[in-house]
Order: C-alpha cells, then sequence, then structure tokens
C-alpha cells in the first residue's frame, strides 16, 4: 500500500493532478485510508491532498445564504452559530457522524463525494435546498444537491473535477427542520434516516421538504409525499397518506443493520413524528 | 523514498524523515520511538491511537503523518507534568481504577484531555459523548468516567 503522498499548494495545482490517471484526492481520509487499508480500493500511486487549501476550508455567511467549503471539518461547521440556530437539522446529523476523533477531520465534501446511500449529511442538506459547487480545469459549475447523487459510491462528478463548497440557502426563521436517525450502537452508520423541512402558515404546511438516507441506492428526496403534504392541514389521515406515498418512493434492501420492512417502517415513524412534534402555537 | 517532516511533539521540535504514506502513529512510535500511543483496530473505531494535533483529538491511525507538518502534536508522554510525575488527569485515572488492562487507556486519556480543555467541568453526558470514539474491551467505563468527573473537580477546586 506504499503510495506517494502531496499536500497541495493550490488550487489550480489540485485540479491539475485530479486530472491525472496515476492520482487521487484525499480530503480527512477517514474514509479513503480505511477502505485503502482493507483492499477495498486500489492505493493510486499518488495522493493529492486538499485539506489545508484555504479557499476549500472557509465558511462563509452571507445574506440568507451559507458557503461551506467542501474541507471544513465538520467540528468547524458545528461550531457555526448559524448552522445550530438556523440549519438545525443539519447541526444534528453532523453531530453523529463518527466520534469526535473523526469529526475533527472528516469533512462535508469528502462526506457528500463518498455518496454513501447513508451519509448523514445528505437528507438535510437535502431539504435545505443545498447546491453544489463543483470545478476542474475546465471551469466551474453549480448542481443542485439531488442531482449530484447517481448510486452508491457514484456522484455527477467529471473525471478531474472537485467539489469546492456546499452552498446552503438559509430557511425563513418561520421554518422547521428536523433529521432523525436511528443506529444500532454509536458511531454504527445509519440504519434509515430521514430530515424534513417545513412552514406551517394559518395551519397548513408550505415548502415541505423531506429527504430520507440509507434506505436506496442514493440519499434522495421524497417528492411524492412532499406533494401530497404541500397546502394540507396536519391530521391523522393527512400523515397516514403522506407516509403510504413516502414508503412507496424508498427501495430499503435487508442487510446487517436491518431488514427492508424494519427500514420502512422507521421512516413512516420518523415523518410522523416530525409532523406531530412541531412546536407548540404554529398549529 | 523517506520524506522530511517537521512538527512539535510534546513541546519539543523534532525532524523525522518518514515514508510519505507513513500513518502519524507510525511516525510517533517507529520514527520518533514514543511507544505510549497505541494501535487497536488500525480503522478509526477504537480510539487506542488517539493523540492530539493542535488541540484537536484526532485518530493517529488515519492521520498522514505528513499533515502534521508544522503542527503542535501531544501524546500521553506529553503530559507528564513539569516535575515529572503524572498529570492531575493521569492521576485521577490511577485513584479511580480508570485503567485495567491499560492498552485503552492513552487513548482514553488524550480524549479526556481534549474535553477537559474545552470544557472545564463537563457532565457525565458530555464525558460519555467525548469518548464515544474510544472503545475499553475491560468494560471499565464507569471507572473511566467517574477518574474524568474526578480530575475535572479537582482542577475546579485548585481554581477556586
Amino acid at each position: 500500500m506504499a503510495y506517494d503522498y502531496h499536500r497541495s499548494g493550490s488550487l489550480a495545482e489540485a485540479f491539475a493532478l485530479a486530472a491525472r490517471d496515476d492520482s487521487a484526492l484525499i480530503a480527512g481520509g477517514t474514509d479513503l485510508l480505511v477502505a485503502l487499508r482493507k483492499k477495498k480500493r486500489a492505493a493510486p500511486a499518488r495522493l493529492v491532498s486538499i485539506r489545508s487549501l484555504p479557499e476549500l476550508t472557509a465558511i462563509e455567511a452571507g445574506p440568507g445564504l451559507l458557503r461551506i467549503g467542501a474541507c471544513a471539518p465538520l467540528t468547524e461547521i458545528l461550531a457555526q452559530p448559524v448552522v445550530r440556530e438556523r440549519l438545525p437539522a443539519l447541526a444534528q446529523a453532523l453531530a453523529v457522524i463518527g466520534s469526535r476523533q473523526i469529526r475533527n477531520v472528516a469533512t462535508l465534501g469528502g462526506n457528500l463525494c463518498n455518496a454513501s446511500p447513508g451519509a448523514d449529511s445528505a437528507p438535510p442538506l437535502l431539504v435545505y435546498d443545498a447546491t453544489v459547487e463543483l470545478a476542474g480545469t475546465g471551469g466551474r459549475r453549480e448542481l443542485p444537491l439531488s442531482e449530484f447523487f447517481l448510486g452508491p459510491g457514484r456522484t455527477a462528478l467529471r473525471p478531474g473535477e472537485i467539489m469546492t463548497a456546499v452552498c446552503v440557502p438559509l430557511p425563513v426563521p418561520s421554518a422547521q427542520s428536523v433529521f432523525q436517525r436511528r443506529s444500532r450502537v454509536a458511531m454504527d452508520l445509519a440504519t434509515a434516516s430521514l430530515a424534513v423541512n417545513y412552514e406551517l402558515q394559518g395551519g397548513v404546511l408550505k415548502s415541505v421538504r423531506l429527504a430520507a438516507g440509507a434506505v436506496a441506492p442514493t440519499p434522495l428526496r421524497l417528492r411524492a409525499a412532499e406533494s401530497w403534504l404541500e397546502g394540507r392541514a396536519v391530521n391523522e389521515e393527512t400523515l397516514a397518506k403522506a407516509v403510504e406515498l413516502a414508503r412507496g418512493e424508498i427501495k430499503p434492501i435487508d442487510d446487517l443493520r436491518g431488514s427492508a420492512w424494519y427500514r420502512s417502517e422507521l421512516i413512516g415513524v420518523f415523518l410522523s413524528r416530525a409532523f406531530r412534534n412541531r412546536k407548540e402555537g404554529d398549529a | 523514498m523517506k520524506v522530511p517532516l517537521r512538527f512539535l511533539l510534546n513541546g519539543r521540535e523534532v525532524a523525522l524523515e518518514v515514508q510519505p504514506h507513513a500513518r502519524l502513529l507510525d511516525a510517533l512510535r517507529d520514527y520518533a520511538g514514543l511507544t505510549g500511543t497505541k494501535e487497536g483496530c488500525g480503522e478509526g473505531e477504537c480510539g487506542a491511537c488517539t493523540v492530539l494535533v493542535d488541540g484537536r483529538a484526532v485518530n493517529s491511525c488515519l492521520y498522514p503523518a505528513l499533515e502534521a507538518e508544522g503542527c503542535a502534536v501531544l501524546t500521553v508522554e506529553g503530559l507528564v507534568s513539569a516535575q515529572g510525575g503524572l498529570s492531575e488527569l493521569q492521576q485521577a485515572f490511577v485513584e479511580e481504577g480508570g485503567a485495567q488492562c491499560g492498552f485503552c487507556t492513552p487513548g482514553m486519556v488524550m480524549s479526556a484531555a481534549a474535553l477537559l480543555s474545552e470544557n472545564a467541568a463537563p457532565s457525565d453526558d458530555e464525558i460519555r459523548e467525548a469518548l464515544v470514539g474510544n472503545l475499553c474491551r475491560c468494560t471499565g467505563y464507569t471507572q473511566i468516567v467517574a477518574s474524568i468527573r474526578a480530575a475535572a473537580q479537582k482542577a475546579g477546586k485548585a481554581q477556586s
């Protein structure tokens, strides 16, 4: 498993090296180094480290938008008051990724680019309508996160492209959001997860966003259930129909973390709880 | 081909020559000769290899050695007090029975050191949360939490 290790000195240099067949990018390395060690992935001739590039680690809060550098460590993101106050579902998700040691080095871009179906940062970012910035020698583009995941371990990144940032529009103050997940023990990957974001206006739901993790080949928006809930009042019948639609949209599998049946049950429970436990006085 | 690596190790500058793919754990144990840091799982699950890099707890088995260039690395050896004795945190582990076989102890102590530097008076829940990434196979968790609680209380009393 011998490879050369190069700490990239600039983004331009990283773009040039990322395009080479003999090189692979490394950010926090908490997934990649384990995969190389377990030989789940062949070692490249060279690892190109991008974790210390200031352009990739900055976190900037602008009016109505939070721009998170793709290589910002999870601990740094969690330390932002704007994340805890305005993006609670994201804060809840990042806080349960790995251990403190892992969160001190693991990056948001790494969690997304790994494209695990259960990536915990994905459902909250999907319900906040986040976009990702992708760049390379060929230029820069922006993509809704919902179009970024193509399958387990597969993304819309083109060869040589690097995710440079994640842009999260800040929800209006009256919006409510929550992230729920179930795992067997602390530090385990999610068996299933669900993020929800919505507003209640005059007793009816508005701007409903639902996104699930670990129940399909990719993290995914539950658009049929969202459309059903839009404009409706929260009651048991409305929720029952939403749960039925959500269960029709997911494609859970049986594995060591849980059965497809259990995962489907979890999604139903998470969905119902997210709307039943809404804050007092909002109905 | 080995490459140069310079960093601050327990307050002293070190200059090593390491393999480019070496882990910080290898640099500490094999190149710097400090074997207090242990290798357990080698996959970031058990925390036996926990050290602090610029004050933050990391798994040194998942930390490329070259990323430590110019950083301040603190290992369990660096916790020794100025007089050469155990630090108050280590002494608390001794008094409260926080170590059984002792293999996980350096990692536990380093995670605790990181916690106490950020939060001088943690609750038991906060202590447990800070130790999520540290496994003890003797399952002496109760005494480990008690050790950290005792160290925090003692430091609190010394302050007031």
